[in-house]
């Protein structure tokens, strides 16, 4: 009669000392697998510069149209890059497609999930704030 | 016919096809890189490689293997597969990896040949070839590490564009596509960037703007020469990125490069009024409520006859016949005329005086409802014609000639579609060219003679020509049924203009029985030959209707009597408000056309035009006549606009809209807002809705659609010509030792190319053609500025030194505002001037 009782108190002192599971977010952040899919990004070259040649095809295989703008253009070099690059977040469904078309591999899906904003426009990010940090 | 099995499908074909043509219209699919339906096939890919039973043991190209009775023919095969695999594995040893960045990428052929053999590695090695990239030239940059080296473009610039301009150097592996380490110096018709199967050659006015997947494709017709070429324009976001021809891929670089046009900075999107002698934006409502009052003033005081209508050789066929209504019926006269009166409609005029007015019979409504822009009338079994516009020939047709006569034309220039007939034409050995012109021209080089002439000697040349054929035949009778023949052959010697001189010598020569043979006119604008057929003629109903006769039909439909009096041409209306005459015009209401620009002798007209009390123009943009103007209503243009137009042969040409008007409206949307406000209310949906009116009123446009040229190939055509007179004086206007020919050049389009950033990069300005021993005697260097003056005035110009030109001839482009040549004309294209170092 008594066992199971000091049974279910051993459970319960042992889980006391033992390391708790809960994280502390946002005091403490949950570390993801390397391929966890987070939100694209562009990808820059070991001299910082955009790896993108405004190809499109990563706006061509977006099945849910976030990304919404891709300006060409001509550099001093005759090479061709993005002017203008938008992704709106608020469409993206980090379905890594776009990563997977690139041919430059100008553009990667990072590990970023903290994505809720109290206005949706702060999601919609334009070239500067889709420059992979290096 | 041919019988043939292709993979086991049994086919019937005509002779003298090949296997790759016999495959691909049935549908059946052959790998193939060098071979283009427009150019003639060279074998030398070898990709479309093919067995053939009975034959020889190994495989034939099927783009130059002809189809024979009973052959037995295998396109896909283990075997097959793997000779094309190897054949395009060799081309893509040194290919780049461009694919991302080149223009070419979704429409490529060796992308598509790399997919569809499955083709993932390139196990074989070579020397790099140098990357070779011209950036330089204008409107083209070719991409040397990109070419596949099959030719096409060499083929197309020598065999059809005529130009030779780009050719092979080096050999074997090391070949290139080049022009002699020179940037590209040619007709920049841009042909050899669309028949190019890789991104090798590129459009600068499309490089890196759109990706070929994201293009709307809208067919539509070329704004710029008579031609009628039917593109497609390729727009993105609401703009034009590039203009494209299906099937045969010519064009000219106007037609090309100009579309630049609807977005010109300069181009009016708001009506102007005029308020204390300047022109201020105004609302559409207001523009249109001023124009109404300002034009019913005039008609109140002076009669509706005071109102004159100019017509637009670039408007549609709508918009002018439903000016011309308007005026007809609106305010009932025929005062109304149009700047082709100057070309197109002057042509005319000379073979109608030789062959007669338009005549059909056998045509009859149809009561069954028609497509969109499609005539309502019927040919039937025994319809008949006669008249000039049966001595129209079609283009298409020109190519059967077997001899052609240029008469003062410079053909590429003024009207590259014949350029191009011309081209096929020279493919058989019998045919025979022969070029008249004070200059030499580009068909110089492919004459089999050529006649050089003084500038307005034309008809001396022609009575020339006339008088050899009745020399070397005694007892000579022309072919065509002729009246006055003997009388003609007498006064032949001792005896009012060119056109009549050509239309004579054609009814002494022609045989209208053989397929080409024909008279070819040069329309200048697009719609030069639609704005006659439709009535904005003083003389004529639409259609070449009588005015006397055939009103009765307009005026049921129109409700309003039709006038019986002829009015009076342009160049009549203009020497009225010279003389003063009490029948001068107090308002004008032009519906497009720069008349001070355009006009011979451009002080004088502009001097006119002040004296017109009110004047209304319809513009894209502010011109020097709209200048001139008291209200200027903006107008859509090029991709913006639906209707018809009507080529030089005759061809209708169906626009479709790829963009929005953008603050602008259509010409005849416009007429019917100002025809409502002065009293006659003309409702229409759309523009098919007036062509179906139009249509209706022209029984001659039998059987005419989409595509179709007027008039129908199954009206049986009776010709008979009279042989009219002519004089032989020449005389050309003005003092001076030069003679100077006013013209155009193959970059622009009358003015309004200039407003197209890449006709403007083809030819930025005007530069006066001089031989080079005049300019020595002048002591000036190419480039350097001379002062022309006429009597009329005078301009400064930069030279051009080229041997085209004989002594004493000078050459003026009438492109460019800054250097107006019609400054110095006074009657036509020709003048005396003086030349001056400037
Ligand atoms: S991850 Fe998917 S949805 Fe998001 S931008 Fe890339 S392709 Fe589009
Ligand atoms: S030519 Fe074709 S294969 Fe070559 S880089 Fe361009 S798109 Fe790619
Ligand atoms: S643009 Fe026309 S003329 Fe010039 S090289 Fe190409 S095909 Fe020849
Ligand atoms: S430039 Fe283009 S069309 Fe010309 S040879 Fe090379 S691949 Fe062929
Ligand atoms: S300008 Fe004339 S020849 Fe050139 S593309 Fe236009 S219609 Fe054709
Ligand atoms: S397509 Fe036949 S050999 Fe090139």
């Amino acid at each position: 009669m008594i066992y199971p009782l000091i049974k279910g108190l051993a459970t319960t002192l042992k889980h006391c000392v033992s390391k708790p599971i809960t994280l502390q977010y946002p005091e403490e952040k949950r570390q993801v697998y390397p391929r966890f899919r987070g939100h694209p990004e562009l990808q820059v070259d070991e001299d910082g510069r955009l790896k993108c040649v405004a190809c499109t095809l990563c706006m061509t295989v977006c099945p849910s149209r976030a990304i919404t703008k891709i300006t060409p253009a001509e550099g001093p070099n005759h090479e061709k890059y993005p002017a203008e690059f938008v992704i709106d977040l608020t469409r993206c469904i980090f379905c890594g497609f776009c990563q997977e078309a690139c041919p430059k591999g100008a553009i990667a899906l990072n590990n970023k999930y903290e994505l809720a904003q109290y206005d949706k426009r702060v999601l919609i990010y334009d070239l500067e704030k889709l420059r992979a940090k290096a | 016919m041919i019988n043939l099995t292709i993979d086991g499908k049994a086919l019937q074909v005509k002779k003298g096809k090949t296997i790759l043509e016999a495959a691909l219209e049935n549908g059946i699919h052959i790998p193939h890189l060098c071979y283009h339906p427009a150019i003639k096939a060279i074998g030398s890919c070898r990709i479309c490689v093919v067995e053939v039973k009975p034959g020889p043991p190994r495989p034939q190209p099927a783009c130059t293997t002809p189809v024979a009775e009973g052959m037995e023919v295998i396109t896909q095969s283990e075997r097959l597969q793997d000779l094309r695999r190897e054949l395009v594995k060799f081309i893509l040893v040194n290919h780049p990896l461009d694919c991302p960045w080149c223009d070419k990428a979704g429409e490529c052929l060796l992308q598509d040949l790399t997919h569809e053999l499955g083709i993932d590695v390139v196990d074989y090695e070579a020397v790099k070839v140098p990357p070779h990239i011209d950036y330089e030239s204008r409107l083209i940059e070719r991409y040397a590490t990109r070419c596949v080296t099959c030719g096409r473009c060499v083929r197309v610039c020598r065999d059809r564009v005529g130009a030779s301009a780009i050719n092979f150097e080096n050999r074997g592996y090391f070949t290139e596509l080049g022009c002699g380490h020179v940037p590209l110096e040619c007709e920049f018709c841009g042909t050899c960037i669309d028949i190019c199967p890789v991104g090798a050659l590129i459009n600068k006015l499309f490089k890196y703007t759109a990706r070929s997947w994201e293009l709307t494709k809208t067919k539509t017709v070329c704004p710029y020469c008579g031609g009628g070429c039917n593109y497609e324009v390729h727009t993105k976001n609401g703009r034009i990125h590039r203009v494209r021809s299906q099937g045969s891929l010519l064009l000219c670089g106007r037609g090309r490069f100009g579309f630049g046009v609807v977005e010109a900075p300069e181009r009016l999107h708001q009506p102007l009024i005029k308020k204390d002698g300047q022109l201020v934006e105004a609302p559409w409502d207001e523009a249109l409520d001023y124009a109404a009052r300002g034009l019913k003033e005039v008609i109140d005081n002076a009669g509706p006859e005071a109102l004159y209508g100019i017509g637009s050789p670039r408007a549609t066929n709508e918009a002018n016949y439903l000016f011309q209504k308007f005026i007809r019926a609106g305010l009932g006269h025929n005062n109304l005329d149009s700047p082709a009166r100057y070309n197109f409609a002057r042509a005319l005029a000379g073979i109608a005086a030789v062959f007669g007015t338009a005549q059909v019979s056998g045509v009859a409504l149809e009561s069954v409802k028609k497509g969109v822009y499609q005539s309502p009338w019927e040919v039937q079994e025994e319809a008949k014609g006669s008249g000039f516009p049966f001595v129209l020939g079609n283009t298409q047709h020109l190519s059967h000639a077997d001899v052609i006569l240029v008469i003062g034309a410079d053909v590429t220039p003024e009207m590259p579609t014949y350029g191009w007939r011309i081209m096929d034409a020279l493919k058989n050995e019998n045919f025979r060219l022969v070029v008249a012109n004070p200059r030499k021209t580009k068909f110089d080089r492919y004459a089999n003679l050529k006649l050089r002439y003084q500038p307005g000697s034309e008809r001396l040349l022609l009575i020339g020509l006339m008088e050899a054929v009745l020399e070397a035949q005694p007892g000579y009778t022309p072919h065509l049924e002729a009246a006055g023949f003997e009388d003609f052959k007498k006064t032949l010697l001792k005896t009012s203009d060119n056109a009549t001189a050509v239309a004579d010598l054609f009814l002494l020569i022609g045989q209208t029985c053989n397929k080409g043979s024909a008279l070819y006119p040069i329309a200048e604008k697009n719609n030069s030959r639609g704005v006659c057929d439709v009535g904005v003629m003083p003389n004529y109903l639409p259609g070449y209707q009588s005015l006397a006769e055939d009103g009765g039909a307009f005026a049921k439909l129109w409700g309003k009597p039709v006038s019986e009096k002829p009015g009076v041409t342009l160049g009549e209306m203009l020497d009225q408000l010279e003389n003063n005459e009490p029948e001068a015009p107090r308002a004008l209401y032009v519906l497009g056309g720069d008349l001070v620009r355009l006009l011979p002798n451009r002080a004088r007209t502009e001097r006119l035009l002040q004296k017109v009390r009110f004047m209304v123009v319809q513009d894209a943009f502010l011109t020097d006549t709209a200048r001139l103007a008291d209200v200027v209503l903006p107008v859509a243009i090029h991709a913006e606009l639906e209707g018809t137009y009507t080529s030089t042969d005759g061809r209708l040409g169906c626009l479709q809209a790829a963009l929005s008007p953008n603050g602008t409206r259509p010409d005849w949307q416009i007429i019917t807002e100002l025809s409502q406000r002065l009293g006659y209310p003309m409702k229409y949906g759309s523009a098919t809705a007036i062509f179906a009116e139009m249509a209706q009123l022209m029984p001659i446009w039998a059987g005419i659609r989409e595509g179709h040229r007027w008039p129908h190939k199954k009206i049986s055509v009776s010709l008979q010509g009279k042989f009219v007179p002519f004089p032989t004086e020449i005389s050309i206007p003005g003092e001076g030792k030069y003679t100077l020919i006013v013209g155009k050049t193959l970059a622009h389009s009358g003015s309004y190319t200039t407003h197209a950033h890449g006709s403007q990069t083809i030819m930025p300005g005007a530069a006066l053609k001089i031989n080079p021993a005049d300019a020595q005697v002048l002591k000036v260097q190419e480039g350097e500025p001379v002062k022309i003056s006429s009597n009329q005035g005078e301009i400064t110009v930069p030279i051009a030194m080229t041997v085209e030109l004989p002594r004493g001839v000078v050459f003026l482009a009438d492109h460019f505002s800054d250097t107006p040549a019609n400054l110095l004309t006074s009657n036509s294209n020709l003048c005396r001037v003086q030349l001056q170092k400037g």
